[in-house]
């Protein structure tokens, strides 16, 4: 193998070390100072929730352990771009080798602290998951992280093409495309949909939840500002995906509570004609998701090759088609 | 572009070399092979494992529908058989007889051209629509990947029954197809090795869906 | 004039080539591009007709006014047309009739890049040709998305035309990345760099580059059939509900998939058993164990992807349910089948061009490769772990939430051996002579790029965070930064560091700087405000946003222009320097020490006019006067350098069969 050849010109190893380290601490702490300080606060998706509070201070202690990361590696490739290009005065034509037992300890001691780092990214993002009842992403139909409260508000999102409407099964399950939830609240967005996938992304509130034909979705969030947000479809959808944006209102208790009651019976006429409230909706045999069958056949016949009899299926379009 | 390389002659040191690498090639690439139709039927589980735990509308199987049953174990039959065959027709072809691995080479591919029929035809007697339940789903699917295997590896022993017989008048002064050094020998044997391996993965394959679909 | 060499294998000699008459045939009757095309359109035409015929009494579906299983057939007897026409199936038919195959020839003249040619060389400039094709069309594509995107509210497209262009963008450009490194510069270089003559399986090998043009003029018919709405992800139960386009994508995804299988078939054998004598595992160039490591993806991720496309089709013809919720399937079938392959995909892209940065460094830095075992050992590392992650594309859908902190564990841990790759880099410069030509620039560039995306995959793996980030424009950014920045950037690197070997012309090196710099500028500036709207709320795939993003999509747009152009400089510099004012090459301009540099410009055909014995490993850069290969000493046991232990083949006695070797894979003799 190659002689081991610690030979040091020009200042040695530790004098660039030095340089290097120098410039990146610096850079490194001023840096992430002036992100944490000036540009934290304003991280999307705001403060609007508990569960976007959580998201964006996640954000900003992942950006002030990346920063040094980026700094160290831009840094030293500077430094080696500036300082040992071939062009420059004196350059060594003797090669500087690093002696094996360096280069082992180098690579030791990167491989413990990636993977101290990493571990570290671990822990912090589980435990930030866990702590404010899943984070506002989507947690399937039987949510283990829950908010530690009785009192929890469903309110059930509908996706379909190429809009949503929202029931509200605590107000005897009307549906409307206006979403308003109360300020303070815990709420339960059970995110369903009649077609294809779509994904319900309340920006503000930092909720993020696809929307599964035959699939009931549950993200928690608890609003804690007052206003307006943003709903817009995050999954690819179809023709009009790019349209298919709302905005919701977090809105005071008891105003929710007024405009729900109000809504309610002013929607009551129709709300008879709708499927019974359920977690999940089938969409008709000949839906949306494509006629798998001759118009002659009818899948949920009681032919014993055909489907099942005992199923009972509701059948959303079919219904909402005669109203 | 590409100089002229009529002069251009091989050692006997490199050609030997090359030979080897050439086996070991044909040891790597059936067993990649196999790798390769493990994942196709892997996915093809998991599509069953997956649509059977999820029961989407109930729909997972309802009534325990099942495709024809005798067909299904024909079917298997054929495919272990020709398994069976390659490898008692590979083992003797180890100790020598070449013409017992013709013979047990041809009845395999006859069987396995047979079970490629009947699984067509399996595919046009099914009690069910394709689309009415995840179990029918999954069959359709199983059948059309069964096929495909049944179809590359009777392709393979079919090949290798035709090189035989070329190769016959070519290694018979050298000790025959089992024995002879000459190139075009070794590198059928390794060929013949690789195939076998790959219809005891076809046949491994078949018991497992076959256990699948009709038994459980 | 066309001179024929026999393959050992053949034991023939001094046979008539009859591969060579049916060469000289008039190009009408011989088999070529030409053929291939006609074929093609035959293939379609009859595939269509038996459709037809067969679903004649089908009712068309309501949604679809289309016969998909006219379309399916025609799509793939098309595609098998094509490749009868351009003659991959010669062989494979002989076969049936027990005959061996043909001579191999050694072809003349530009029309071999236009014929089935089982030189490595020939088929890694047709997967040059064919990649180069993917990539400008995307590269079109995408400037119709940034022009559309120019403005929040008016339109140039309408809906459905934005969605079929962003969709057709997405696959054109998955299925170009997936092999734009292992094809091209994957076959030209692996049997140099390992010191041998061919391919272990030369025919396998040529199937695949002609099944990646198939696939590119597969996914091309997606746009006159109306498009297909759901992406390059293809998300059921959106894909069952989509007019003919799909089935374009469908088609078009299982046939560059099975080039793909056919591609790491190939290049796994030939690295495992073709390696010349002395070529250990601890000398073999890392852009090698790059692609060895890539192959086990190709070959046992790439599968998947080709079964969830059948179920897809199977779904769409024979009215199958596998991703119909409502009839007993899933829509999160596809989802996780797609992406079970769809991850290992992003490091099919991402290592073969780790690997050449990893050749560049040590050139132009005169240092040997710091930490090579690591960086291998990272490689393969990065490898495994990719088939464990793939849910992380999941974290929102619902699907197995419980399973997240897993996943997200193991999304973070793929960071160590990607660290790796930085530690290889990093060290290398570390007081080096570093000399700024084109490739050491882009090579440079990818890890300033990478960084950037690999960080972010960071932020992307933290589920919380990922709640605001999934599906954003953030998530475009990064696996822009990873996939362009990283594979595309080091691609060109590669393009510019061995064209001088592969066609023998030196590129013009001012256009090349040129090209790097408004490259890499404008890639950044095209790409980081990305990272900004997506975090503002702009969700991927959209032809509407807010207005308040509009002055940050706009310098996108222009800033991507710019990008665009800058491959036009490329494209310039690549036709001036190679066919109108060509300048030979040196056979060794950069002064590396790899075995593929070591052979002369152009190469012959057989690459080594005699076997090289291997003596030291290619990054020696430190030892001037250490050879990197004897040759013309193979099998001389005179003449043979002291053989290492554990060499596998010890010269003179290479007819033994009991050498013990370091790794012999061999089965017992038979």
């Amino acid at each position: 193998m190659a002689t081991a050849a610690p030979s040091a010109p020009q200042g040695g190893n530790s004098h660039d070390l030095r340089t290097i380290a120098t410039i990146w601490v610096v850079l490194s702490i001023v840096g992430d100072l002036a992100f944490w300080f000036l540009a934290g606060p304003h991280i999307p998706p705001g403060r609007m929730s508990d569960q976007a509070r959580g998201a964006q201070f996640d954000f900003n202690v992942l950006f002030v352990i990346a920063l040094p990361v980026v700094i160290l590696v831009w840094t030293y490739l500077g430094f080696a771009v500036i300082r040992w290009r071939a062009s420059r005065p004196n350059a060594d034509e003797a090669p500087v080798i690093v002696p094996p037992r360096t280069a082992l300890r180098i690579q030791t001691s990167w491989i413990a602290i990636t993977s101290v780092v990493v571990i570290g990214l671990f822990g912090f993002g589980t435990y930030e998951l866990i702590a404010p009842a899943g984070a506002g992403g989507g947690e399937g139909p039987t949510p283990i992280w829950k908010p530690n409260t009785k009192t929890i508000l469903p309110i059930q999102v509908i996706g379909q093409q190429w809009m949503w409407t929202y029931r509200y099964p605590s107000f005897g399950g009307f549906e409307t495309t206006q979403l308003m939830v109360p300020k303070n609240t815990e709420i339960a967005f059970h995110v369903t949909s009649l077609d294809v996938v779509h994904d319900f992304w309340a920006y503000q509130l930092g909720v993020k939840a696809d929307a599964n034909p035959n699939e009931d979705d549950v993200a928690y969030v608890k609003p804690e500002q007052l206003g307006r947000f943003t709903v817009r479809c995050d999954e690819l959808c179809g023709l009009w995906h790019g349209a298919m944006y709302s905005y919701g209102h977090v809105v005071a208790p008891t105003a929710f509570y007024h405009w729900a009651t109000t809504t309610e019976q002013k929607l009551a006429a129709n709300t008879k004609t709708l499927p019974p409230f359920a977690w999940t909706y089938t969409p008709g045999a000949n839906g949306a998701s494509g006629s798998l069958y001759p118009s002659n056949v009818d899948p949920y016949s009681k032919s014993s090759l055909y489907g099942s009899s005992t199923v009972k299926v509701k059948q959303y379009g079919a219904s909402a088609a005669q109203s | 572009m590409a100089t002229p390389v009529a002069n251009f002659k091989e050692t006997p040191e490199e050609i030997a070399y090359e030979l080897r690498a050439a086996e070991g090639a044909a040891w790597i690439g059936s067993r990649s092979l196999i790798g390769v139709g493990a994942f196709i039927y892997a996915s093809l589980a998991f599509a069953y494992f997956y649509l059977r735990s999820a029961n989407q509308a109930q729909l997972w199987r309802p009534h325990h529908v099942t495709a024809p049953t005798e067909l299904g174990a024909a079917i298997f039959a054929l495919s272990a058989a020709t398994a069976a065959l390659s490898m008692y027709g590979a083992y003797r072809f180890r100790r020598g007889s070449v013409v017992d691995w013709e013979v047990a080479g041809w009845m395999g591919l006859l069987l396995g051209a047979l079970g490629f029929a009947l699984q067509i035809y399996e595919l046009t007697r099914l009690p069910f629509y394709p689309g009415s339940s995840g179990y029918a789903s999954t069959f359709v699917g199983w059948g059309a990947l069964n096929l495909v295997g049944l179809l590359g590896g009777c392709y393979w022993l079919e090949t290798l029954l035709a090189r035989s017989l070329r190769l016959r008048r070519a290694v018979a002064e050298d000790g025959g197809a089992a024995n002879s050094t000459l190139p075009a020998a070794r590198l059928f044997r390794a060929s013949v090795e690789g195939c076998t391996v790959f219809w005891g993965f076809l046949a491994i394959v078949a018991v497992c869906f076959w256990a699948l679909f009709y038994l459980v | 004039m066309a001179s024929t060499i026999t393959t050992p294998v053949e034991g023939s000699t001094g046979a008539p080539p009859p591969a060579q008459r049916m060469r000289n045939r008039p190009a009408w009757a011989s088999q070529h591009l030409g053929t291939a095309l006609i074929g093609a359109v035959g293939g379609y035409a009859f595939g269509h007709w038996i459709g037809n015929v067969i679903a004649a009494g089908y009712t068309v579906p309501q949604s679809n006014g289309q016969n998909d299983v006219a379309v399916v057939l025609g799509l793939s007897l098309g595609a098998l047309g094509y490749l009868i026409g351009i003659g991959a199936f010669n062989y494979p038919i002989a076969k049936m009739f027990g005959r061996e195959p043909l001579p191999e020839v050694a072809e003349e003249g530009w029309q071999r890049f236009f014929r089935f040619n089982l030189d490595h060389k020939v088929v890694g400039m047709q997967y040059v040709i064919v990649s180069l094709l993917f990539l400008f069309t995307g590269g079109l594509l995408a400037m119709a998305i940034r022009t559309e995107l120019l403005n929040p509210t008016n339109h140039i497209f309408g809906a459905g035309t934005y969605i079929a262009v962003v969709g057709e963008h997405g696959t054109i450009m998955m299925m170009m990345a997936s092999s734009v490194v292992i094809g091209p510069l994957g076959n030209w270089l692996v049997p140099l760099m390992i010191g041998s003559r061919r391919m272990a399986f030369p025919r396998v090998e040529a199937t695949s580059v002609w099944l990646f043009s198939a696939g590119y003029l597969v996914i091309l018919t997606a746009l006159p059939l109306g498009g297909f709405p759901t992406g390059w992800t293809g998300y059921a139960p959106l894909q069952n509900q989509s007019t003919a386009g799909m089935d374009s994508y469908l088609v078009g995804f299982a046939i560059i998939g099975m080039g793909m299988i056919l591609a790491g078939l190939n290049l796994g054998a030939t690295i495992i058993n073709y390696r010349a004598p002395g070529m250990t595992w601890g000398r073999v160039p890392i852009f090698v164990w790059s692609v060895l490591a890539t192959t086990a993806l190709l070959v046992f991720a790439t599968p998947t992807l080709v079964v969830a496309g059948l179920f897809g089709v199977l779904d769409r013809t024979a009215l199958t349910a596998f991703y119909v919720n409502e009839h007993g399937g899933s829509s999160f079938l596809w989802e996780n089948l797609f992406w079970f392959f769809g991850h290992p995909e992003v490091y099919i892209m991402a290592l073969p061009g780790f690997g050449i940065v990893g050749e560049i460094l040590p050139v132009f830095s005169r240092r040997p490769l710091f930490a090579y075992k690591v960086g291998a050992a990272g490689m393969l590392g990065v490898a495994l772990l990719s088939f464990f992650v793939w849910q992380h594309h999941l974290f929102q859908s619902g699907i197995n939430p419980d399973m997240r902190p897993l996943f997200m564990l193991t999304t973070e841990l793929i960071s160590i051996p990607t660290g790796f790759i930085f530690l290889v880099g990093l060290g290398t410069l570390w007081k080096a002579r570093i000399r700024f030509e084109p490739p050491m620039l882009f090579a440079l560039a990818v890890y300033f790029n990478f960084l950037i995306g690999g960080v972010t995959g960071v932020f992307l793996s933290d589920v919380p965070v990922n709640v605001t980030v999934h599906g954003s424009f953030f998530v475009l950014a990064h696996f822009h930064y990873t996939i362009m920045g990283g594979l595309i950037f080091a691609f060109f690197g590669g393009l510019y560091y061995w064209l001088p070997k592969m066609t023998g012309k030196t590129l013009n090196r001012k256009l090349a700087i040129w090209h790097f710099w408004i490259m890499f500028i404008f890639f950044n500036l095209t790409f980081f405000p990305m990272f900004i709207i997506g975090l503002l709320g702009q969700p991927r795939r959209v032809f509407e946003y807010a207005t308040r993003l509009q002055g940050l999509n706009d310098f996108s747009s222009v800033s991507a222009y710019i990008l665009g152009s800058s491959f036009l400089i490329f494209a310039f510099n690549f036709v001036w320097s190679i066919y109108i004012d060509p300048k030979r090459a040196e056979s060794n301009p950069w002064g590396s020490r790899g075995l593929e540099w070591q052979v002369p410009t152009p190469v012959p055909h057989y690459n080594f006019e005699r076997l090289p014995v291997v003596v030291a490993d290619p990054y020696r850069y430190d030892e001037p006067d250490q050879g990197v290969a004897d040759f013309g000493t193979f099998g001389d046991p005179a003449l043979s350098p002291g053989a290492a232990p554990g060499e596998r083949v010890p010269h003179g006695h290479v007819q033994s069969s009991d050498d013990s070797g370091d790794f012999d894979p061999r089965p017992p003799i038979i």
